[in-house]
This record gives C-alpha cells, structure tokens and sequence, in this order.
C-alpha cells in the first residue's frame, strides 16, 4: 500500500491545490501562511524575488509585465511570458513548474512525493498534457501521472457516495471556478470513466458576478447620490480618480455575494468610505441593500450563457435530459443558490451539489493516487544535486527597538543553482525565492513588542530542503536587552476571594517577564462604597511568588480610593478597570478607571520606596491572628500537639506585633512600620509552612470525597455534557492533585461543585428541601407581602409537582433574602474590596 | 508551530473571526463618528477578553495595519492595488484588519496570523486626498 502514489495536484488556471490520500481519508493541504487551500496560480518576479500565489496576485493587474498569471491556457504553445523585472521570458512550462514547487511547502508532513497525479482540463490535448507532465518534472517529481478534471471530479463524489450506482450511466460536469468555466460529458464506458465532449470559457467565473454588483448596483446608485461623470470609467481607469473605490467596491461585493448565498437579502456596508464627489461633497451613505433576486437578475445572462454550452453538448452526442443521471456542480461559483436553481430549471437534469466545488478535484486526485504504483522506471532525470555542505555564517542583531532589522550571511561552498527563503513564524513575512549567493543581506520587518521568529531556508531547484547547520533567525522587538532586564518574582493583585472568604492573588507580571511590560486587568468592586465614607478600595500589589497567601508576599504597591474620594456610590459589582505598567527601572504605574463615576486615579510606586500603610499593617496583623487561632483549634483537633505548640509560640509573636502597631500613629514617619511589615511577613510564612501540607491533605481528601459523590449523581441523573464535564477534570487530576499549590486543587473542586449544584438544581428532592429552608426563613425577607405569596405559590407547585416553576419561586425567594447584611458579616474577612 | 498545531488555532479561532472583526467596525465607527458615550471602553474590555480567550496569556489579537507601508515581502495582508504605481505603497483602506492567536510568556509574545489584512493599498505619491 505504501507504494502507492497518494499525492493529487490540481494545477487550475486560477487556483491550485494539493491533496494526499491517506489510509482512506484524503486530506486538503494548506498554505502555512494564510491557511488557504487554495494556491492563486500567479508567479510573480519583483525585486530579484520569486513570488507565488497571494503574494503574486497583488501585483498582478497593476504590474503585469512582471506578474504573469492564467499560464495554464497556453501550456503546450511556444509562446512565452516576457518578465520585465527579469529582462527575460518564462515559458508556461516554467511558470507552472513554480506553482508546483510553492505547492510542495503546503505539506506540513514533512514528506518528499516523488510521484504525484496532476489534473488537466478535458480539453488538454497530446502536446498540452506533455507540457503539464514537463512541468511536473522541472517541479522535482520524478513520476507525474495525468487525470482529466471531470474524472477527478467524479471521483471525489463516487467515493463520497459509495452507495450510489453509477454503472451504465453519464452525468454532466459543470466546473465554474473564480475565473474560467468548463463543462464535460462523463461516461461509464467498459467499467471505465471517460470524457465524452467538453465546453469552456476561459473568461467567465464568479469574479465576474463581482464586478456585475459593482456595475449595475453600487455605482447607479452613488451616481443617484452625487455629481458624478462616468463614475464606472473613473473607477476602472489606473490613473482614474476613483480607482481606489473599485477596488473597495469590489472587495464589498465579495462579501455581498457570499452572504446573498445563505440569506435573502444584505447590505453593503459602506459607512467607513469617504467618498466625495466631483464637487468635493461628501456622499451620505451607509447601507446599499441589495436582495437575492436583484443579484440574480444580474448574473442571469452569464448563466443562462452556462446552459447554453450544455445544451450544445447534448444535441452534439444526440442525447435528451432524461438520459443524464445528474449535473456534478465544481468550482467556487457553484456554491451561489441560483446558480443550481436556473441550471436544473433551464435543462431539466437533477443538479448535484455532494461534493465539496473548491477542493473536489485535487480529491478526486488523491483518490486516483491511491490506485496508482509508484513506479520510477520512467522518470524523466536524476539530476539529485547534492552540493557540498554549506557553510553560513550570519550577524544580525538579537534584540532591537527597530521595526526592521538587517540580517547578512556568509557562505562558504557551492551556491550555484541554490535558493533560499526567509519567513516569519507568525505568518506575517515571506522574502519569496531568492538566487542564493555567497553573500546575502535581508532586511526583515519586526512584528512589534514581539518576540520574532523566522526561519531560513536553502533550497535546490526542485525546492527540497538542504540540510545546514543553521536555520532559524531569532530577534525580539522592543525589547532592550533581554538578559539585563527580567522581573526576579511574580507581581501579583491582591483580590478578594468571595468562595474562599480570604484574599487570592491573581498574577498580573510573570517571574522573568521582560521589562518593560505592560497589563490591564478588570475587576469587581466586591463590597459597596458608600460616597464620603471612610471604606476603601485598596488596589495591592505584592511580590512574590503568586500561588502564596498575599501575607507572605512582599507589598510593594498601594492605592487606597476611599468613599470621600469617589463623586458617588460605588455599588458592589461596580467595574473598575485596572492598567498596570512597569518600567525597565521597574518603577509601577497603577491607574484606576471607576467607570461609574468616570473617575481616573493614578499611583507610580518606585522600588526605593516602600509602601507600607499603617492601617492595613494592622488589618493584616489582625486578620493574621485570626488564622492562627483557627490553625490552633484545627491542630487540636487532630491531636497534633507540636503543630499546636509552633503555633503558639507564633500566635504569641503576633500579638507582641498587634501591640507595637497599636502604638504606631496613621501618620508614622519612622521606619518602624517597614520593621512590623517584615515580622509579620516572617510570621505569616511560618505559618503557610507549618500547615502547607495539612491544608493539601484535607484538600486532597476533601477533593476525594467530592468526586465520588459528584461522580455518583452524574450518573445517576447527569446528561452526556456534565459527565463530559467531569471527565475533564477527573483528566486533569495528575496535575493538580500533586501539585504544592493549594489554589489548583481549588479550582477544580469549585468546578465539581458546579456541576454538583447543576445537577441538583434539576432534582426534586433539592428544590423541595431548598424551598423549606428558604421558607424558615421567612421573617428575613426584605419584602413579605411578596415573600408570601411566593411561599403560597411555592406550595401549590409542589402539591402539582411542577418543579420548573417551583424552581423559579426559589430563584426569586432567594433574591428577597437580605443580601447586603449577609454580604457585610463575610465581608469583615475581606482586605481588598476588590474581587 | 508546525502545520498541525496552526490548523488547530485556525478551527478555535474560526468561531471568534466573525466577531473581531465586528468589533474592528465598531471600533472605526467609533472614530469616525465620535464617541459621545464612552463606548470605546466596552470595546476595550471586549478586546481583552477577546487576548485572554485561552487564558490569562494568550488568545486572540487583532492589528490596525492603517498607513503602514505594504511590500511584496508582506504576508499578512491580503492587498488590492489602486492607481497604477506600485513602488512606496501605503495602506489607505482597511477593510479587514490582521487578527492572531497570540501566546505570551516570559519571552515576550508569540503570535500567528488567523486573518490577513484585507486591504487597499496605494503609492505614497499619488495617495488619494
């Protein structure tokens, strides 16, 4: 089997692709650059480079003595293509061989076909396909096999539909592609496909719809909407005012043309055009509708054209619309609703649309290769190059605040014959081919703030890839010096942790971050500010690193926003976007944007100066104490008596701390303060290692008895996507359950009890229980005329069983419940206000 | 990244194109038209959130290629020429922006281009008024 061919190109006269057959299935290569199947057969010759495809295509109606593309349709001429740029001629041959070549990169496997199937219209005659398999050679293959592109076509949707039966029968292949049009009769004849006749047109194909729209539609009525003379001609001219309009216009209709396929009508959106007209006023318009039967009544006349061509091949081989099995539709245009519409309507055969139009005929392709035996005793040359190694030698700066870089390399050995081609990893850069001599220098566009990737390639005339000792050219932008300048810890936000009621980090500068470095972050206000009081926003930044308790953290920024500060309530939940930045001398900008009040509050902390408030080293001190008396209990509890004893001696250093704050005034100038803050820092890591492991081990238990009985409802009343759900998790178990950090064995279990609560939200037995708890409480509710009669309503919906509705009554019971006294008491725990 | 790991950013993202670029129209809306209501910010946010789409460091990103100059070696733009010279072109009309999956780490960002540029460019000499 793997000496079979697998590897199917359609070399098109607009578009090319390849595709490999692959233990069944065939795959559509793509370009890695753009990710397009589809490669634009345009060569291009531009400043001593080779361009292909996209690239290529830009330039080729505004450059076309040195742009050459729809070459196919003179394959098997002597005419050749004069190349301005080059001050010599490329033969079709040539041309085609370039495209074949660009089409070998699309193969991400790594692969090398020798053998491949090339497709050529139906009608291709002897010297054409001659010329085809010429190019194939001068492209590096050594084995090139011919299939006519109705075959392929057919192929692709035989083995689609392997339980239709095609034997005795015909069918029409209609191929209208982005720019020619072909029509085939296909026969079963002795077991075998075959092209009975064949129609085309090499000028028609869907970028003609494109234009239609522009002509009939848009430009009529800008013409309506201001003074214009001859806006079309204008448009069309190179040297017309309005020529940047076609363009736009056109790329509009595009959109326009793609969207009338699935939907009635659309607008052409032309709000961001300024267009003026000859009077220098500004045209006023925003949307031109256009529907799907205006657009149909347009592009009618090519179509109906389409038919006619049909028509002809069924009077030449005297054959009725009932003797056909169906029209195969191929090529991008086919995808148009009214284009299968009118074809079936005007000759009366069934229209097929089971194939994919843009990729049908490389598949069919692949499909061919698959039945095809390599076989190399035919091959047209072994010119193999193997050049001697080459050595590069290459200077280019690392690092730079350039958006363009130079690169140069030395070579030492054979270059003749050799090219070679720069990208960029992101996509956003291809040199093209270029002649490789002994000394080459690139200039390569720097995507900004980026760390910029490009790889170098040498390549033989076949494009296969030389081995060299050096292949990748690595520059980061906007950076100074990357060595010099990384951040040593973790910079983190302190936040509120509503779940956990304590306080989490949330990393806003990753350890080793390159400087300067910029963050936004947005968080929630978790607590309300009442305007002119004294509560507070605190905005913290500590450093650290960020999987600890922001007590062990170093503190090294501080905002505090209080009510007198704001112009207004600040309600919980409120949104205040935060931006952090941090220079190369590590100096911290925080602002605050309080979008309620449109307020903007700014801080810059630098390194020499710590701040160290008195009134949150005191908070902190006491809610520190707070956790020890907790740890103690805990300790006692499970009889760990040195755990207790350790404690003790902590709990008592705190409160000799607590006291020495006391004394500190709000506005202490003294250093004392920095002294506590250290302590208690000390203190508070003590604490996190004395109880780090017994905190994980009741997690991990806690963990353990979690997932059973989340695991034990799922089945029992889960649908398919919360046992999706806690498969995942139950995936991701080996990373977080050995894991140091407390937070990610958090996270997970938050998301069990997610699905737990998901689940039980739907169950009876719940709603039920959950509407008698409410119901106890029933003297709390903020509103208890309405409370009641949800109550009364609550009831007749169990005694009815109607658990959806009671579902809600529980929803708004819940929303009565006093919120901010509740909210108030979790909130003495909290240090942020911030979540 | 090699081919297969593009192609998987390729399908993620496919889902979020459609709705970058709305918000690149919002966006040029916004400036063209003035933004009495502080919309931008809600277009900020949503660009965030769109950088974060994975996680904190990584998502999806798009770029403003607006008079930035065009050469035949740029593969992240999607050009149509206007007028009939071809040297010192600059973009003069973005009718879609460039939008990458972008990977940040320690260093520095890492990115792939899911979207060209649809874009007019036009020769600096002659660009239009």
């Amino acid at each position: 089997m793997n000496n079979m061919i697998n590897f199917g190109i359609d070399l098109g006269t607009t578009n090319s692709l390849i595709a490999k057959f692959n233990t069944g299935t065939v795959e559509v290569f793509k370009n890695p650059i753009g990710f397009k199947e589809t490669l634009p057969s345009v060569v291009g010759f531009r400043n001593d480079r080779i361009l292909l495809g996209e690239q290529a295509k830009t330039y080729m109606e505004k450059d076309h003595k040195s742009v050459v593309s729809r070459f196919k349709r003179k394959m098997g001429t002597t005419e050749t293509f004069k190349i301005k740029s080059l001050g010599q001629s490329k033969t079709p041959i040539e041309l085609s061989a370039f495209v074949l070549k660009e089409l070998k990169t699309f193969i991400h496997t790594g692969e090398a076909p020798e053998a491949v199937v090339i497709t050529i219209p139906a009608s291709f005659d002897m010297v054409q396909s001659n010329a085809t398999k010429e190019a194939g050679y001068a492209a590096g293959f050594k084995q090139v096999v011919l299939l006519q592109e109705p075959i392929a076509a057919s192929l692709a949707y035989a083995n689609r539909e392997k339980n239709v039966d095609l034997k005795n029968s015909q069918w029409i292949v209609y191929d209208l592609g982005g720019g020619t049009f072909d029509v085939a009769l296909v026969k079963i004849v002795g077991g075998e496909l075959k092209i009975v006749d064949h129609e085309g047109d090499n000028y028609l194909g869907s970028m003609d719809f494109d234009a239609l729209i522009v002509e009939r539609i848009l430009a009529p009525q800008l013409e309506k909407k201001g003074k214009f003379t001859d806006l079309l001609a204008q448009m069309k001219s190179d040297s017309g005012k309005y020529n940047w309009l076609w363009c736009s216009l056109l790329h509009r209709a595009e959109d326009a043309k793609i969207e009338l396929s699935n939907n009635p009508s659309a607008e052409i959106d032309l709000s961001r055009c300024d267009i003026e007209d000859e009077n220098g006023k500004v045209i006023e318009v925003d949307y031109i509708p256009i529907t799907r039967s205006e657009y149909e009544s347009i592009i009618k006349e090519t179509i109906d054209n389409t038919a006619e061509m049909m028509k002809k091949i069924l009077t030449r081989n005297s054959l009725r619309p009932r003797d056909l099995k169906f029209v195969l539709m191929v090529g991008g245009a086919t995808y148009t609703p009214f284009v299968r519409k009118r074809i079936e309507e005007l000759l009366g055969i069934p229209v097929n649309t089971g194939i994919d139009p843009t990729n049908a005929i490389a598949v069919g392709a692949a499909y061919f290769a698959a039945t095809k035996e390599i076989d190399m005793s035919g091959k047209a040359d072994e010119k193999a190059s193997a050049p001697g190694a080459l050595k590069i030698k290459v200077a280019y700066n690392r690092a730079s605040q350039e958006r363009e870089e130079m690169f140069s390399a030395k070579l030492d050995g054979d270059c003749a014959g050799l090219f070679y081609r720069i990208t960029r990893e992101d996509g956003g850069y291809d040199s093209g081919l270029k002649t490789l001599t002994p000394r080459i220098v690139e200039d390569l566009p720097l995507q900004e703030d980026a760390f910029n990737v490009f790889t170098f390639k040498i390549l033989d005339g076949a494009n296969n890839l030389l081995a060299t000792d050096f292949d990748s050219i690595q520059i980061a932008q906007g950076k100074y010096s990357v060595a010099g300048q990384m951040l040593p810890e973790d910079l983190s936000l302190v936040k509120d942790d509503l779940n956990t009621r304590d306080t989490k980090l949330e990393r806003i500068f990753a350890k080793n971050s390159v400087l300067p470095a910029r963050a936004k972050r947005s968080v929630d206000v978790s607590k309300t500010i009442i305007h002119g009081s004294d509560d507070e926003i605190r905005i913290i930044v500590v450093e650290g690193p960020s999987e600890n308790h922001f007590t062990v953290n170093k503190t090294v920024g501080y905002l505090a926003i209080s009510g007198k500060g704001f112009k207004r309530d600040i309600l919980r939940g409120t949104e205040i976007d935060l931006t952090f930045e941090l220079s190369e001398s590590r100096d911290l900008t925080v602002h605050a944007y309080v979008n309620a009040s449109s307020q903007e509050f700014s801080q810059i902390f630098n390194p020499t100066a710590r701040h160290v408030p008195v009134k949150i080293l005191t908070e902190e001190i006491r809610l520190l104490e707070t956790r020890l008396e907790e740890e103690k209990v805990d300790a006692m509890t499970s009889e760990n008596y040195e755990v207790v004893q350790e404690l003790e001696k902590l709990t008592a250093s705190v409160q000799e701390l607590q006291g020495e704050a006391m004394l500190l005034t709000l506005d202490d100038v003294t250093d004392g303060r920095y002294k506590l803050e250290d302590r208690k820092r000390k203190i508070a890591q003590e604490l996190n290692q004395l109880t780090s492991g017994k905190r994980l081990e009741k997690l991990r238990n806690e963990y353990g008895s979690l997932k059973a009985d989340v695991a034990a409802i799922v089945n029992q009343s889960g649908n398919d996507h919360e046992r999706r759900q806690l498969n995942e998790v139950i995936a991701r178990e080996h990373s977080f359950l050995n894991s140091t950090n407390p937070r990610k064995l958090e996270e997970p279990m938050e998301q069990l009890q997610g699905i737990h609560f998901q689940i039980l939200r739907r169950t009876p037995d719940f709603l039920v229980g959950w509407f008698q708890n409410l119901t106890s409480k029933r003297e709390l509710f903020n509103d208890q005329l309405q409370a009641r009669n949800l109550i009364e309503a609550g009831k007749r919906h169990i005694t009815a069983e109607d658990y959806d509705r009671l579902a809600e009554v529980n929803g708004r019971l819940h929303n009565l419940l006093p919120q901010q006294e509740k909210d108030s008491k979790e909130m003495q725990r909290f240090i942020t206000g911030i979540s | 990244m090699d081919g297969t790991y593009a192609n998987a950013w390729k399908w993620d993202a496919c889902l979020n194109i459609t709705a970058i670029n709305q918000l690149y129209e919002l966006e040029q809306k916004l400036k063209k038209h003035g933004d009495p209501n502080n919309l931008q910010r809600n277009l900020t946010r949503m660009k965030g959130a769109f950088e974060q789409f994975y996680d904190e460091s990584s998502g999806f990103a798009y770029e403003d290629p607006m008079d930035q100059p065009f050469k035949e070696t740029r593969t992240d733009l999607e050009a149509s020429i206007a007028g009939s010279g071809t040297e010192n072109l600059v973009v003069v009309e973005v009718l879609k922006p460039i939008i990458r999956a972008v990977v940040r780490d320690s260093q520095g960002n890492f990115s792939k281009v899911i979207q060209k540029g649809v874009v007019i460019v036009e020769s600096k000499q002659q660009k239009t008024p």
